[in-house]
């Protein structure tokens, strides 16, 4: 199944030495979501290599006790494991000195269940970090807590949002310097869509910037630093007040650039997914920012999907990395977006550098380069009026999800990321806002794309935007993925493997059935004994909770029919949280 | 739960109150958690003969009066109770199939 073509050309390799003499030796710890600043899910261990990740074997798991989808990814700061899990939001903190890793401690926060139904798409969690001490993460239910990494106890907790709003906060706090970055979730609850930068020591919020807006509520200071954008772009895109429910949440990840000092996001769509209620490009929603961690200062942006059509979020990972493009050594930022198409900008001004699809897509022809706007098939452009219309690749569950990050490797200058090959009808109809409630306004049934898997796992070079290898799969591919410094690539499927793969050829080299469908995304690490050991949560949800059928069985009155577009993955799988560590 | 007493639609459960509630069920955003149809989505399907807080006309009108854990919003404060009543016609003309459509791989 897997296409394996040559190794990355000369040109790439070329750079590797620049590339490496930058990265530090890899301390053997994952403080961070993505592992680093960057969001390079690039682990430096590299006792785990081709030649023996085919004998791997499970050497510990844990049940989390809980049924939700098991998003993110644990941490490890020196020899403990951290791990959160989906709603109710417990935290555990593993012994990793002693045999069977049993718990130190426990938190168990109070979060409001009402949250659960305030999440749209399962009760999920995308991790916590750490720094100064502090595990920090998100509950359900709109806070921010800190608890001390070494005995469990809260040190601070901070309302961030309002689930009466239909704001719920499922998503890894990041923390630039001493300020943490949160941002809500509540794209399909008509949010006004934010991000917040708290004080790491106190957990006061030291300012907040929406998405859209007046320029003062964005933060945005036309003519002043290298901002882009007209003034009140974020009003005048826009018809009358709908920018005030028009979503933009922020869900997904960030990265952090210390020399340019700034902080990198993507943004949701907007609200609601009936365009007809909303005229006008909607900006900034489906947008990368780029603002200071400081004050929160925006200082450029960038649309991909002007005016969505589709529900196509840009959540997913802002990687920053150093790569030649067009024959220049270019400072990059490279996305993989739900619209289906990878980008690669400048991350110091926004110029767009390569856009190409990395997924099947009938809803644009290509990206104009010189105006970095889609050129777009207007016969797929949804709306009220416009009744039911078919064929639109891909589908509102992405040609990748931001909920599955991506990896990108200096020593083989490829991105490793799991891509989804589904298709959508959209039936958009009229919808009122209620606060609290969902605010959506469509009928999206799915089905496979050309080919009929509805997933491959690729490699990707990101300075010629084009894929290198893939590896298809059954189902969509929705986990995260690592890659290593032994050229080792991991990552896991819906139907319940978790697999590692030649970084370099794609060849597969290794699987294991975890119990259940993988939707986390994995880590590796250096434990107290010096070895190289991987991680990754097993327990399927997510979208998935919607979308898999009769995958729970929790709960006597919700039985759910089996999907009708995957029929077959509910034979592979059902719900349960576990965390599993895997070695030589 | 314990029982809800004996509570009564006041309203017939004919076609005009059933299309009026269908009208309600979607206009108030029922549908977005519930699904078009009250098939299930986030929330659990309504029309599947199964209850986790009772089936009953007055149940029913109690889980969207006052709401019910883990999301299910009260829109006692939002819809008169006429209103809440014609959702819970709507809900109750609804057909329950005789066997829940569960999978069995061949």
């Amino acid at each position: 199944m897997h296409h394996p073509i040559p190794r990355p050309t000369a040109a790439l390799l070329l750079v590797l030495p620049i590339l490496q003499g930058t990265s530090p030796r890899d301390d053997g710890q994952w403080t961070m979501p993505a592992k680093d600043y960057a969001a390079t899910r690039y682990s430096g261990l590299s006792q785990i290599t081709a030649a023996n990740a085919p004998k791997l074997r499970a050497l510990w798991s844990f049940s989390t006790g809980v049924l939700g989808g098991h998003e993110g990814q644990p941490l490890v700061v020196g020899s403990t494991m951290y791990v959160v899990t989906p709603f109710p939001n417990v935290l555990y903190a593993f012994d990793l000195t002693r045999e069977g890793y049993p718990l130190k401690w426990k938190y168990r926060p109070d979060v409001n269940p009402s949250a659960v139904g305030i999440a749209c798409c399962d009760a999920i969690n995308r991790g916590a970090v750490y720094a100064d001490g502090k595990i920090v993460y998100n509950l359900l239910d709109g806070h921010t807590v800190a608890v001390d990494a070494v005995n469990g106890r809260e040190l601070w907790k901070t309302q961030i949002a309002d689930i009466g709003q239909g704001e719920t906060t499922p998503m890894a706090p990041f923390i630039a310097g001493n300020r943490v970055i949160v941002g809500p979730s509540g794209g399909e609850f008509g949010i006004y869509g934010w991000v917040k930068g708290l004080d790491l020591a106190t957990g006061k919020i030291l300012w907040t910037a929406h998405n859209m807006g007046p320029d003062s509520l964005m933060l945005a200071r036309p003519g002043r630093g290298s901002y882009i954008g007209d003034a009140n772009i974020g009003v005048s895109t826009w018809s009358g007040d709908s920018w005030r429910r028009g979503g933009a949440p922020v869900w997904g990840w960030f990265s952090y650039d210390p020399q340019l000092d700034l902080i990198y996001f993507g943004t949701g769509n907007p609200g609601p997914y009936n365009t007809e209620q909303r005229p006008g490009e909607n900006k900034w929603t489906n947008s990368v920012l780029a603002r200071r961690p400081g004050d929160g200062a925006l200082v450029w942006a960038y649309q991909f999907t002007p005016h969505d059509s589709w529900d196509y979020d840009s959540n997913a990972e802002m990687i920053l990395a150093d790569l030649v493009v067009g024959g220049r050594m270019r400072k990059v930022l490279v996305h993989f977006d739900k619209n289906g198409f990878a980008y690669t900008l400048d991350r110091a001004t926004g110029e767009l550098l390569v856009a190409e699809p990395f997924a099947n897509v009938t809803w644009a022809k290509g990206i104009n380069r010189t105006t970095g706007v889609p050129i777009v098939d207007t016969t797929k452009t949804t709306g009220a009026s416009r009744g039911n219309v078919k064929g639109i690749c891909p589908s509102l569950e992405g040609g990748k999800s931001p909920a599955s990050p991506s990896a990108y490797s200096p020593r083989t200058g490829l991105f490793y990321t799991a891509t989804n090959n589904l298709c959508m009808n959209f039936e958009a109809a009229p919808v009122t806002r209620i606060p609290g409630t969902p605010y959506i306004g469509a009928t999206t049934p799915y089905y496979a794309g050309p080919g009929g898997n509805m997933g491959e796992f690729i490699a990707w070079d990101a300075a010629r935007g084009r894929k290198v290898w893939g590896i298809k799969e059954k189902f969509p591919v929705w986990s995260g993925s690592v890659v290593t410094a032994g050229d080792v690539v991991f990552y896991g499927t819906l139907d319940g493997w978790f697999k590692a793969a030649d970084a370099r050829t794609g060849r597969q080299l290794w699987k294991f059935k975890v119990g259940s469908g993988v939707v986390g995304a994995p880590i590796s690490f250096r434990g107290p004994d010096g070895k190289q050991y991987v991680a990754i949560y097993a327990g399927i949800g997510g979208d998935w909770f919607l979308l898999s059928g009769d995958v729970r069985s929790d709960d006597p009155a919700d039985v759910r029919p089996p999907a009708d577009f995957a029929a077959e993955l509910g034979r592979h799988t059902s719900q349960g949280g576990i965390v599993w560590i895997f070695g030589l | 739960m314990p029982p809800a007493g004996d509570l009564q639609n006041p309203f017939a459960t004919d076609s005009t109150n059933v299309a009026d509630g269908s009208k309600i069920f979607s206009s108030m955003n029922c549908d977005g958690c519930h699904g078009g149809g009250a098939t299930g989505w986030v929330g659990p399907s309504l029309v599947d003969g199964r209850w986790r807080y009772g089936g009953t006309d007055g149940a029913l009108f109690q889980s969207i009066f006052y709401g019910r854990p883990k999301g299910m919003p009260a829109y006692g404060g939002i819809l008169s109770p006429g209103a809440i009543w014609k959702i819970v016609s709507y809900i109750r003309a609804q057909p329950v199939p005789v066997t829940v459509p569960t999978e069995s791989w061949k």
